[in-house]
C-alpha cells in the first residue's frame, strides 16, 4: 500500500504549479464557508449559551399543562424524594436549578411595569450559572429574606436603586391575591437583554410563599456533565418521570423559534457555499481530468504490464483524496486561525448601537463549533467523489492498445 | 512444449466496413530460449502479432497459446494476470513510470506479484547490476538517457521472471552505441539465462543478431529463418 500512496504521491506534484492552484482553490473555498457560517453562528451560540444557562437549562421538568399555560395554577409540588429521583434517573446529570416563575406588575410609588419575577435559590444559581458574577450593585439576598433583586433595565426604567423598596402585584397560584414590599438588595445586568429589562428575582422560599405555591415549582433546570448528553438523558428522566405529570423538555424543544431563526440566517451562507464549492468542483474536476488525460498512455502501459485495473484506479482515487484533504485541512487550519484572530469582532458607532436597540451586545462572536469545520471536509470529500467518477471510468473501459497510442 | 504458438491467426479490422487484413492465418511456433526477430514492412502486421502474442489484442480469428495455455478469449482480468506473470514487455518509448527512479520501476511488477519487499529490493538491484546501471539505481527516467531507460525497461520486464519477452523496435529510439550495448545485454542474458525474446523490428542491427528471422508480408508469414546470428562480444556488455 505504501507504495501505491507514495506514487500517488509523487504523481500529483507531477505538475506542482497545477496541484498548488487546484489546492488552494479548495483551501479558499473551505475558510470562506467556514467563516460565513461562523459569523452567522457566533450571535446565536451565544443567544443560545445564555439562553440554555439562564432561561431554559439544557433540561427543564415542567408539569405537563404548564407548556400551554405558563401560569402559577400548573406549577408542581417539589420535595426531596422528586428531587433524589431526578438525580437517581441519570449518574450524568450534574446539576439540577429549582424555579419557580410568573408574570406581575413592578412598581415604584409613581408608576408600574410588566415584570418577570423569579424565584430562585442564589447558591444554586451560582453554581449552575454564575448568576452573582452579574451583580453590578449591593449584594445578593438570604434565601428566606423578603429582598428582591432587580435587572438594572427594570431599575432605570423604575428610577429605583439599592436600599429602595418594590411593591410587586399580582396573582398567585389559584387566584390568590399576591402584592408585597420588598427591599432591593442588589442591581444586576442580566446577559440576557429582555430579562435585564424586566427581571426580578426573589430568594425562593420567599416568592414561595408570596405567591401561595409553598413548595412548588415552575421548572427544573436541568444540567448533563456534557451538552452531547443531553438527549439521552432526557430519555432517562422521561422513564423515571413515566406515569407521573411531569414532562423533561430538551433545549431545542424548549426554544424551536431561535434554531428556526438561526437555520433561515444560516441558508444564505449555505447557498453561497454550494454555489462557491460547485465552482471549486469544477476547477477540481479540471485538474483531475488533465491528469487523466495527459496519462492514458501510461495508464495502457501499466495495465500491459500487469497492473489491474481497480488497482490503478485506487491510485488515481489517492490523488484526488490527497488533493482533497490536503485542501481542505489547510483550508480548516487557516480559517481556524483566521477566526481566532478577529474573534470577537466589536462593533462601534451607528452600527453598535443599532444592534444594542436590537436587544443584543454590539459583539459579533464567532463560532468554533466542531461540526461546521468537519462538514466542510464531508462536501470536499463528495466533491472528490463525483470528481473521481471520470478517471474511474476512464480506467475500467481503457483500451490499452488505443491508449498506447495515445 | 514450445512457449508461443499461434494458430490460423487471423485479424481483420473493420470488418464490416472497409475489412484490413493485418494478419493472415499465421501460424507460429516459438521455443524456449530462442531469440527471435519479426521483421517486415510497416503495415506488414509485425506489431498486430507481437500484440497477439502479449494479449494486448484480440484476434478475429485462431488462437495463441502462452506455454500450453490458450489466452485467446480470456476474460480481461485474468488476462491482465496473466501478462503479470507470463510475458515481460519492452517498448519503443521506454514506458517507464516517470516519479519512481530505476530501482522503483523495476521493483513495482514485482510489487503487482505480491513479492516479499527484501526480495523485490534485491532482485530489482540484481537486475539493474545485470544491464549496467548499478550506479543508477536511484536515478528517475528524466535523470536518464534513452540508452539507460531501456535498459531499465528491459531489467522490469524480466524482474517478473516471465516465460518470454515481447520487445517492440526496442532499438527505434536509440544511437547506436546505445542500442548495440542494449543488444549485447540481452544476447548475454540469452545465452546465459536462456531468456525467450521475441522482437518487432526493422533495424538491420536486431535482426543481425537474432538467430531466428520471421518475416511479414501484408499480414501473413513469409519465411521464417533460422540464421547464424553475430557473436555477442563480451567486451561490448
Amino acid at each position: 500500500m505504501y507504495t501505491y500512496i507514495k506514487l500517488a504521491w509523487r504523481n500529483i506534484w507531477r505538475n506542482r504549479r497545477r496541484t498548488l492552484i487546484t489546492v488552494s482553490a479548495i483551501i479558499f473555498a473551505v475558510v470562506i464557508a467556514i467563516m460565513m457560517q461562523s459569523i452567522n453562528r457566533g450571535s446565536y451560540e451565544v443567544m443560545i449559551e445564555r439562553s440554555v444557562n439562564f432561561s431554559t437549562g439544557y433540561l427543564q421538568i415542567q408539569d405537563y399543562r404548564y407548556d400551554d399555560e405558563a401560569s402559577l395554577d400548573n406549577s408542581f409540588y417539589f420535595d426531596d424524594e422528586l428531587r433524589r429521583r431526578i438525580l437517581d434517573a441519570d449518574d450524568r446529570i450534574e446539576k439540577i436549578l429549582p424555579r419557580i416563575e410568573t408574570f406581575m406588575l413592578a412598581a415604584n410609588d409613581q408608576s408600574t411595569r410588566g415584570a418577570v419575577v423569579f424565584g430562585i435559590n442564589p447558591e444554586k444559581e451560582q453554581r449552575f450559572n454564575e448568576l452573582q458574577n452579574f451583580k453590578s450593585d449591593g449584594r445578593f439576598f438570604d434565601p428566606d429574606e423578603q429582598a428582591a433583586i432587580l435587572s438594572e433595565g427594570l431599575a432605570n426604567r423604575l428610577q429605583l436603586a439599592v436600599g429602595d423598596s418594590l411593591v410587586l402585584i399580582g396573582q398567585g397560584r389559584f387566584g390568590m391575591s399576591a402584592s408585597g414590599l420588598f427591599e432591593i438588595t442588589g442591581l444586576i445586568d442580566h446577559p440576557i437583554r429582555d430579562l435585564n429589562n424586566q427581571a426580578v428575582f426573589l430568594p425562593l422560599q420567599t416568592a414561595q410563599q408570596f405567591l401561595s405555591a409553598d413548595d412548588h415549582l415552575t421548572s427544573i433546570m436541568i444540567a448533563p456533565q456534557r451538552e452531547g448528553q443531553t438527549n439521552s438523558v432526557a430519555q432517562s428522566l422521561k422513564r423515571e418521570l413515566d406515569g407521573s405529570e411531569l414532562v423533561v423538555f430538551t433545549w431545542p424543544e424548549l426554544m424551536p423559534e431561535l434554531l428556526e431563526l438561526m437555520e433561515l440566517d444560516l441558508a444564505g451562507p449555505r447557498f453561497f457555499t454550494l454555489i462557491l464549492y460547485l465552482v471549486i468542483g469544477f476547477g477540481f474536476f479540471g485538474t483531475i481530468l488533465t491528469m487523466t488525460m495527459e496519462r492514458l498512455k501510461e495508464f495502457g502501459v501499466l495495465l500491459s504490464v500487469g497492473m489491474k485495473r481497480a488497482r490503478l484506479a485506487s491510485v488515481v482515487f489517492i490523488e484526488t483524496l490527497m488533493i482533497s484533504i490536503l485542501g481542505v485541512l489547510v483550508g480548516m487550519g487557516a480559517a481556524w486561525l483566521i477566526l481566532k484572530a478577529i474573534d470577537p469582532i466589536v462593533l462601534y458607532g451607528d452600527a453598535a448601537q443599532a444592534v444594542i436597540d436590537m436587544g443584543f451586545e454590539p459583539v459579533l462572536p464567532m463560532s468554533f463549533a466542531a461540526d461546521q469545520f468537519y462538514i466542510q471536509g464531508f462536501y470536499v470529500f463528495l466533491i472528490a467523489m463525483a470528481v473521481f467518477l471520470f478517471p474511474l471510468i476512464k480506467v475500467m473501459r481503457l483500451n490499452i492498445l488505443e491508449a498506447a497510442r495515445s | 512444449m514450445p512457449i508461443v504458438k499461434t494458430k490460423n491467426l487471423s485479424k481483420v479490422y473493420n470488418p464490416e466496413t472497409v475489412p484490413v487484413h493485418a494478419l493472415r492465418d499465421v501460424n507460429i511456433s516459438i521455443e524456449k530460449g530462442e531469440f527471435t526477430s519479426i521483421v517486415g514492412p510497416s503495415g506488414s502486421g509485425k506489431t498486430t502479432l507481437l500484440n497477439m502474442i502479449g494479449g494486448l489484442d484480440k484476434p478475429t480469428s485462431g488462437t495463441v497459446e502462452v506455454n500450453g495455455v490458450q489466452i485467446t478469449g480470456m476474460k480481461d482480468s485474468k488476462l491482465i494476470d496473466f501478462r503479470l506473470h507470463n510475458i515481460g514487455f519492452v517498448f519503443q518509448h521506454y514506458n517507464l513510470i516517470p516519479v519512481f527512479t530505476a530501482r522503483e520501476n523495476v521493483s513495482f511488477i514485482m510489487l503487482l506479484q505480491g513479492r516479499d519487499k527484501k526480495e523485490m529490493q534485491q532482485r530489482a538491484d540484481e537486475l539493474l547490476d545485470q544491464v549496467g546501471l548499478g550506479d543508477r539505481k536511484d536515478a528517475r527516467p528524466a535523470q536518464m538517457s534513452g540508452g539507460q531507460q531501456q535498459r531499465v525497461a528491459v531489467a522490469r520486464a524480466l524482474a517478473s521472471e516471465p516465460k518470454f519477452i515481447l520487445a517492440d523496435e526496442p532499438t527505434a529510439n536509440l544511437d547506436g552505441a546505445s542500442a548495440m550495448n542494449l543488444l549485447d545485454i540481452m544476447q548475454r542474458m540469452n545465452r546465459e539465462q536462456h531468456v525467450t525474446f521475441v522482437f518487432s523490428t526493422h533495424d538491420k542491427r536486431v535482426i543481425d543478431r537474432a538467430r531466428r528471422v520471421i518475416t511479414m508480408v501484408d499480414g501473413a508469414v513469409h519465411s521464417d529463418e533460422y540464421q547464424k546470428a553475430e557473436e555477442y562480444d563480451e567486451s561490448k556488455a
